[in-house]
């Protein structure tokens, strides 16, 4: 194998994502992890980025800069380019600690849709915030960490407290499942939807952990996992 | 057990809150001010629990008097006194715990998953009304009197507790009898003699209600002093006296 392969076979097995633009943004190569990452984030988006953070003469230019897509968050970006024609992206990941495990005792069986209403009623007793519904009934009884999911509820509830209206569609994922401990679980989905830009901070981000949620943020969504433990 | 009121529609949502707390694993913060009805809430949520005053319980925990393992539930009232709240709550770890506050407790929300917010009784109008119903009619009963809610002074000062005590008060001294009120004043009077008091500041008990009742009812001196029978220059020095009052700030001479 010559050096130039060698190369290419590095990059296609990094664990961070790798991508090669032209000068009009059209993907011209790519890695494994760049596939799943175009998954949840656009070409366009990801071409922005590099333009954006590109170093104003033909070289390489690192920036430390807090990005997330899906479930995984980058910590910095590196750009390079060394003619007009082509510029290259590289993301790097954030090392997760969350081990993909569920303290069992504290989970009570319990209808998600009870927790939401107490969550909902009492985080705004005195707004005035309208809340379209959209709920899927045939979400079964699940298990949840009761205590900690009120909590992570009402920041989420809090946080749109000040707006007018809000949608919030509650519905189990079809097709997709989340493996914890071996088994395969069901995912229910609670998505916020505002009209405005939704910003959160890591105190909800924690909340959510403590849940056993996953949360994501979608310019003016925000949507919480959970899987559904029977 | 008396009960939470509930007709306004706030209120109707927090009973609702707190009979779905009931049942849950959690700990609920019940915040509001003096008098809202935050005991009988929280006695609503954990009918069977005991209750302590949360300055009270934190002498126990120092002195280690207390025994964590004979309870389940424990209402803790006015948890806002304790000085430091995180530990105490770690003392309590374990149990549900359903405390109430006069103010928000930011140092250690995340204790309570369920927090309930009861808005004063002025902004309960609904349930203003209800009380104002059911605390007349328990004094009425009382003192066997038929006295107007129109007839009584409110005062929603300290809410539930000022408004009871201000229904009590009006409908109790409109049911005294001239030998209850001479009884009344006996025992008020013997009491001042324990101050020391002379026969001279004695005397304004009984004249400053006398002039303040005549006051209201003939509004200018002259006719007080007709009413009375009393010389004008005796009753202007009077009203000098206890009111300061002079003839030029007096209307109606």
């Amino acid at each position: 194998m010559d050096s130039q392969n060698f190369y290419e076979e590095l990059i296609e097995y990094d664990l961070n994502p790798y991508l090669l633009f032209d000068a009009n943004g059209k993907v011209k190569s790519y890695n494994k992890e760049a596939e799943f990452l175009l998954n949840f984030v656009s070409i366009k988006e990801l071409f922005q980025l590099a333009v954006s953070n590109a170093s104003a003469n033909f070289g390489f230019n690192q920036k430390y800069i807090a990005l997330k897509y899906n479930k995984q968050s980058y910590y910095a970006i590196l750009v390079g380019y060394l003619s007009e024609d082509e510029i290259a992206l590289r993301l790097y990941k954030v090392v997760s600690n969350k081990v993909n495990t569920i303290n069992n005792e504290k989970l009570k069986l319990v209808n998600i849709f009870s927790l939401i209403d107490l969550s909902k009623n009492s985080t705004l007793l005195s707004s005035s915030l309208k809340i379209d519904e959209l709920y899927d009934i045939s979400i079964p009884e699940m298990r949840i960490n009761i205590n900690n999911f009120l909590l992570c509820l009402n920041e989420c509830f809090l946080y749109f407290a000040q707006d007018d209206k809000i949608s919030l569609q509650v519905q189990i994922k079809i097709g997709e499942y989340e493996i914890i401990d071996n088994n395969k679980y069901k995912i229910v989905a609670l998505e916020f939807i505002s009209n405005r830009k939704v910003e959160i901070d890591n105190s909800l981000e924690n909340k959510a952990i403590n849940a056993n949620a996953n949360i994501f943020i979608n310019h003016n969504r925000l949507k919480l996992e959970l899987p559904i433990i029977p | 057990m008396k009960k939470f009121i509930a007709q306004s529609e706030a209120s109707k949502k927090i009973l609702n809150i707190a009979q779905m707390s009931s049942s849950l694993p959690v700990n609920v913060l019940i915040i509001g001010e003096v008098g809202v009805g935050k005991k009988l809430l929280a006695q609503n949520i954990l009918p069977d629990a005991t209750y302590f005053e949360a300055k009270v319980l934190e002498e126990t925990f120092i002195n280690d008097k207390f025994n964590i393992d004979e309870y389940k539930e424990l209402i803790i009232l006015n948890i806002d006194n304790v000085l430091n709240k995180k530990e105490f709550l770690t003392y309590l770890n374990g149990l549900k715990i359903v405390a109430t506050s006069n103010r928000n407790l930011t140092d250690v929300e995340s204790q309570f998953a369920i927090k309930i917010d009861i808005p004063p009784l002025s902004k309960r109008v609904e349930d203003l009304e209800e009380l104002k119903k059911i605390y007349l009619h328990e004094a009425n009963n009382i003192y066997n009197t038929n006295i107007d809610i129109n007839d009584v002074e409110l005062d929603l000062s300290l809410n539930g507790n000022t408004l009871r005590k201000s229904i009590y008060k009006t409908v109790s001294m409109r049911a005294l009898s001239d030998e209850d009120m001479m009884e009344s004043l006996e025992y008020f009077i013997s009491k001042k003699f324990d101050e020391d008091k002379d026969y001279r500041d004695l005397l304004k008990y009984f004249e400053i209600a006398l002039l303040n009742a005549a006051k209201i009812k003939y509004k200018s001196q002259l006719k007080m002093a007709t009413k009375l029978n009393l010389n004008r220059i005796t009753l202007r020095k009077k009203l000098e006296q206890y009111f300061k009052e002079t003839s030029s700030t007096t209307q109606g001479i």
